[in-house]
């Protein structure tokens, strides 16, 4: 076989294998159109891998910052102490104020017999990981399956939500942030009562969607708490701050992950039924059924 | 290039089959470098513009350009496929848009031999940009949609950190070629 046949033979193939590559890439993208659930696994695994990595190289500039802010601690303690004395008396009339109204809330609830579904934390887990490449604005946590996280559990953090479980490993799972595209959270605006949706727009601030009643204005500073509708997130978490109230309102999210270390994963507050819901038991008639 | 699978390896003698073995190792190294630079793009730092440039793209394009053998399609789609998977993004989109790169790097580079700095920085730059056009193309048809702002602002990041990746990958090729 002479080498200019080789050579042709050889370009051939490869041009082949290029080919197939571009074929099997599109095959994947149609894949992840129809069903984006079916590698699940594959994220999981791949999440396994990549989170421990950053859970260990982070904890010595975690020290580092920890010893840092000790030191920092020191620095005006005096005028710090004043202020908190202060917040801490006005607190207390808030507080003993919250429980009067904590009990009649209680006893009204307990006279409409309302159900209010306990709300579990299952675990507390370091973030270990961030993606903030194209659109998609995900956090990796040091917790996975092992510690019962997995797909569809709430996020939060004292400061208010983070975003939702979307892939879990064995020690590690994906956050959905609040501010991805594809993240949308069921809102209630707590001055006006009305229901919307804070949808992610790729950057810093979300979108309000959808709000129900959108001739009363917003205005700025109006606080944004879950409205526990879809069941995914209890109600009245912090959300969000609204910042801009012009055509497409848009608000700050309370919770930066930036600033955040740690965050608790909480279990779905009304969890999905695993049987589908049975409508009606009466058979239908062999005429009435498609073909 | 005799590959350790070949029936012809085991004819050889014992040296010649270590160093066979060492070269098929080395030739999986521009790929693991790859892979380390994509891991690294996950560190745990949270900024709402997209600031993190996109260094396994930015690898795949340095390779493809100057050692192409090194970076073929089949492999930039396994880059792209990790890359999907370990950054979240749905799967297909980096595993489509890096061979596609690569193909066109290669097509460009039959045709126009200059390795100047400032030309392949250009080249490099109209590369990214176009890629961040597709990948947002990309990302729509996979049921993510946005606008294209964010992309570019990752693309024009990403350009900025071409030098470094330049000089990591020479570092690299030069580390090979030594040993």
């Amino acid at each position: 076989m002479s080498f200019a046949r080789r050579e042709q033979n050889l370009a051939l193939i490869g041009a082949v294998v290029t080919g197939a590559v571009l074929a099997t890439g599109l095959l994947l993208l149609v894949l992840s159109r129809v069903n984006p659930a079916y590698t699940a696994r594959l994220r999981g695994a791949a999440t396994d891998l990549v989170a421990p990595f950053w859970a260990t190289v982070r904890t010595p500039f975690d020290a580092l910052g920890n010893g840092i802010d000790r030191v920092g601690d020191y620095v005006g303690t005096v005028p710090r102490l004043r202020r908190l004395t202060l917040d801490n008396a006005a607190l207390r009339r808030a507080v003993q104020d919250r429980d009067a109204v904590a009990a009649e809330n209680r006893a009204l609830r307990r006279l409409v017999a309302v159900a209010s579904p306990h709300v579990d934390i299952i675990t507390i887990a370091r973030f270990a990981g961030s993606s903030s490449g194209s659109y998609v604005r995900t956090a990796m946590i040091a917790a996975g399956n092992r510690n019962g996280v997995f797909a569809g559990q709430a996020v939060r953090a004292d400061v208010g939500l983070v975003g939702r479980t979307v892939e879990a490993g064995a020690s590690a799972a994906r956050i959905l942030l609040l501010t991805d595209p594809t993240s949308r959270v069921p809102v209630v605006v707590v001055r006006t009562g009305q229901a919307a949706l804070a949808v992610g727009a790729a950057g810093p601030l979300l979108e309000i969607r959808d709000r129900a009643g959108a001739e009363i204005p917003l205005r700025r500073g109006d606080r944004l708490v879950t409205s526990g509708a879809g069941g995914l997130f209890a109600p009245q978490i912090p959300v969000a701050e609204v910042v801009d109230v012009g055509d497409a309102p848009r608000a700050r999210p309370f919770a930066d992950p930036g600033a955040l270390d740690f965050v608790a994963v909480y279990r779905a507050y009304l969890p999905v039924p695993e049987a589908p819901v049975v409508v009606s038991t009466v058979p239908v008639p062999r005429e009435a059924r498609k073909k | 290039m005799t590959s350790p699978a070949t029936s012809i390896f085991r004819l050889r003698s014992p040296d010649d089959q270590v160093w066979a073995w060492r070269a098929a190792l080395q030739r999986m190294v521009p790929a693991a470098v790859t892979l380390a630079l994509i891991v690294a793009t996950t560190v745990p730092i949270f900024v709402s513009v997209p600031i993190m440039p996109d260094l396994g793209l930015l690898a795949v394009i340095v390779w493809a350009s100057f050692q192409p053998r090194l970076m073929p399609p089949w492999l930039a789609f396994g880059v792209g496929a990790a890359s999907d998977l370990v950054t979240g993004t749905p799967l297909g989109v980096g595993a489509t848009l890096l061979p596609l790169v690569v193909v066109f790097v290669r097509l460009v580079d039959a045709r126009f031999t200059s390795h100047r700095y400032a030309y392949d920085w250009l080249f490099t730059s109209a590369v990214i940009v176009g890629a961040a056009v597709v990948e947002w193309r990309l990302l729509a048809f996979a049921g993510v949609v946005g606008p294209l702002a964010p992309l570019l602002i990752r693309a024009a990041t990403t350009i900025l950190a071409y030098p470094a990746v330049v000089a990591l990958a020479a570092r690299v090729e030069r580390r090979l070629a030594a040993a």
